[in-house]
């Protein structure tokens, strides 16, 4: 079974992240860039369900150029190839916009029958673009998902949300997003990170994926950003010393912040 | 003319090591702090095992290991971006699959005995030739080896000797031919423990992963067929041991140098005095400049003598440059970051004091300063090295 995984470059958690002050986008100078850590669980997915079913994982990304890092490490962990949709008129892309670009890279594959993704990026946050993507495929989305199975002519999830877990099977082709709870990835083999050099990637830009420059970017997002301010400084906490009665000092903390 | 970026292939293993480090090291840092300070081990024998396993699953282990041996064989510049890497925690933690580059002369016999086991990590190994009257001048050494029969009975004091509280063998050097002395009358044995050597453990400044130990031979009976090489030619093999890599201490050094360069950084922006943010003051801005720049210079001391390494040129000067100047500077840079951190630095909260007695090994150890800078203007005078370096 063929299985896209879709990966996406974020500013590492561990460096400061800041958006640029010209137009409200992510300053990606500002911070290193690694392959966004949701996206390592979702390509191991994938290379487990490859491992069990056969296939080839093809790892689908767009982004800046610098953005092959990312790629060659998803290639690094054990997928096969990539597609990278890399244009100067992505700049700015929206969800909406992100969602219609990897759909259309993902058309220009043969033969899919299984995404995964991320269900948020650590970064934008937005947790819309696998459904967008599913919608534009007229593929099935199961979202959420905590563990997945596949024979090779379905898939079947654990969905968890604040409500409960469900149980929720679709026939493929589908779209499964998956969430930090799907497993822990493995680290890329030395070997891997030898032969992730001379796997096949296919650069593509805007036109090759079928879409014209003006249906993307900054100018013609469906939704913009209008202005950003950096988090405010963390306050200092209050600190319960226990003499007999820190759980109860806690519980009046806590239900003055309406948490019980 | 100088191209002084890293290959697709090298960005990618230097950042799996800096992953690994973020992931399984850095988050046991609090406790290897608390256990170090209850006079225990940082990290037990079997949590050191597990994150080598770790690692070897992924295929990180022998780093410098020939392939034949299952290792990865890397160069020695990947090696140094590696040590940078391991060095930005103070978690005692290297990689497995290693072995001390002499125990390769051995014969076939001593290889499945001796170098196999040890880079499998069944067996640890521990490299004796300082004794109390020999360091820096190892020719000194006073160990003997007599032969009676077919073996080999030893005699002295080592110490100093790294490793010793767990090895079960040791390469210890002794005088085979008192007449010869180093030039072909030292021999190099291979001594295992249960032969009836005996250590001590010494106490030191810095933590347990630096405890050395003294070693003492009290009639030790050796096999003749434990001879390492060839009887007298022990010297060769202690100085080449010596040269395995002197530019990977100031490379871990370096790695501490960025880390705690980066800590008095962020420390120096939210510590306020009289209302301002120490950063803005001038006296912090020139200690954090000061330090940018020594190990800016340090990080290419280093690198360079490992592509000198990697070149196949006699890189000995150029791995004394880094390993003086790492020492050195190193000792510098840990002193004003805790001068930054003030009153804080100077607390076992914080791990600055830790690396502070750490780092002033590295000016003591494999070489002292003083033997650097001595091997660095004997090069000069006698006309060995350029004071225009690789460029002549």
């Amino acid at each position: 079974m063929n299985i896209v995984v879709l990966v996406k470059q974020v500013p590492d958690t561990w460096s400061e992240r800041k958006l640029s002050d010209a137009d409200h986008t992510l300053d990606r100078a500002s911070a290193d860039a690694v392959l966004d850590e949701i996206n390592e669980r979702a390509v191991e997915e994938a290379l487990l369900a490859k491992e069990a079913q056969g296939g080839e994982v093809t790892v689908v990304c767009m982004g800046p150029e610098r953005a092959n890092e990312a790629i060659r490490k998803a290639l690094s962990m054990g997928a096969d190839s990539a597609v990278h949709v890399s244009d100067e008129a992505l700049h700015g892309s929206d969800a909406v916009q992100t969602a219609r670009t990897l759909a259309a890279a993902i058309g220009t594959l043969e033969s899919v029958d299984l995404v995964i993704a991320g269900n948020e990026s650590t970064d934008g946050r937005a947790g819309a673009v696998p459904a967008m993507v599913a919608e534009l495929l007229g593929w099935p989305q199961l979202t959420y998902a905590r563990k997945l199975d596949t024979d090779g002519q379905s898939v079947s999830i654990e969905r968890e949300s604040d409500a409960g877990v469900a149980t929720v099977e679709a026939n493929l082709p589908a779209l499964v997003s998956v969430t930090e709870k799907i497993n822990e990835p493995r680290y890329p083999s030395f070997k891997g990170i030898m032969a992730a050099k001379k796997k096949p990637v296919s650069t593509l830009s805007v036109a090759d994926v079928g879409l014209s420059a003006d249906e993307v970017g900054l100018g013609s997002a469906p939704t913009q950003v209008v202005s950003s301010a950096p988090a405010p400084p963390k306050e200092a906490g209050v600190k319960v010393t226990d003499e007999g009665e820190g759980g109860v000092q806690i519980v009046e903390f806590l239900s003055g912040q309406k948490l019980v | 003319m100088v191209d002084f970026s890293l290959s697709d292939t090298e960005r990618d293993i230097r950042d799996w090591v800096r992953n690994f480090v973020q992931r399984e090291l850095m988050p046991l840092e609090p406790e290897v702090l608390r256990r170090e300070r209850a006079g225990e081990r940082g990290l037990s024998k079997d949590e050191l095992a597990e994150l080598r396993d770790k690692a070897r699953q992924a295929g990180f282990w022998g780093v410098q290991t020939p392939e034949e041996y299952g290792g990865m064989d890397l160069s020695a510049v990947l090696t140094a971006l590696i040590e940078v890497e391991l060095g930005r925690t103070f978690v005692p933690f290297s990689f497995g699959g290693y072995a001390d580059n002499i125990l390769y002369y051995a014969n076939e016999e001593q290889k499945q005995r001796y170098l196999i086991p040890t880079i499998e990590g069944q067996r640890k190994s521990c490299f004796a030739i300082t004794e109390p009257g020999a360091g820096s001048d190892a020719k000194n050494i006073r160990t003997t080896a007599r032969k009676e029969g077919s073996e080999w009975v030893i005699d002295g004091e080592k110490t100093f000797i790294t490793g010793g509280i767990d090895a079960d063998f040791a390469m210890v050097f002794a005088v085979t031919d008192k007449d010869k002395g180093a030039d072909g009358g030292v021999t190099c044995f291979l001594a295992d423990r249960d032969m009836g050597w005996k250590s001590e453990p010494i106490d030191i400044m810095g933590e347990w992963d630096r405890m050395p130990a003294s070693l003492v031979f009290d009639g030790v009976r050796v096999p003749e067929e434990n001879v390492l090489g060839e009887v007298g030619q022990g010297f060769a093999l202690a100085m080449q041991w010596i040269g395995r890599g002197r530019y990977l201490l100031p490379a871990r050094a370096l790695g501490g140098c960025e880390r705690l360069l980066d800590m008095a950084v962020q420390y120096s922006k939210g510590r306020e005095t009289f209302g301002e943010p120490i950063a803005d003051r001038q006296a912090i801005q020139w200690m954090i400049a000061d330090s940018a720049v020594e190990i800016e210079a340090l990080r290419w001391l280093v690198l360079q003598a490992a592509w000198q390494v990697d070149s196949g040129m006699d890189s000995r000067h150029a791995q004394s440059m880094a390993k003086l100047h790492g020492g050195v500077r190193a000792n510098e840079i840990v002193d004003r970051v805790m001068q930054i951190h003030g009153g804080m630095g100077y607390t076992r909260e914080l791990p600055v004091e830790r690396w502070y007695r750490d780092l002033r090994l590295l000016r003591i150890f494999e070489g002292t300063d003083e033997i650097q800078r001595r091997t660095i203007a004997r090069n000069l005078i006698k006309g060995h090295a350029s004071i225009g370096g690789v460029l002549g």
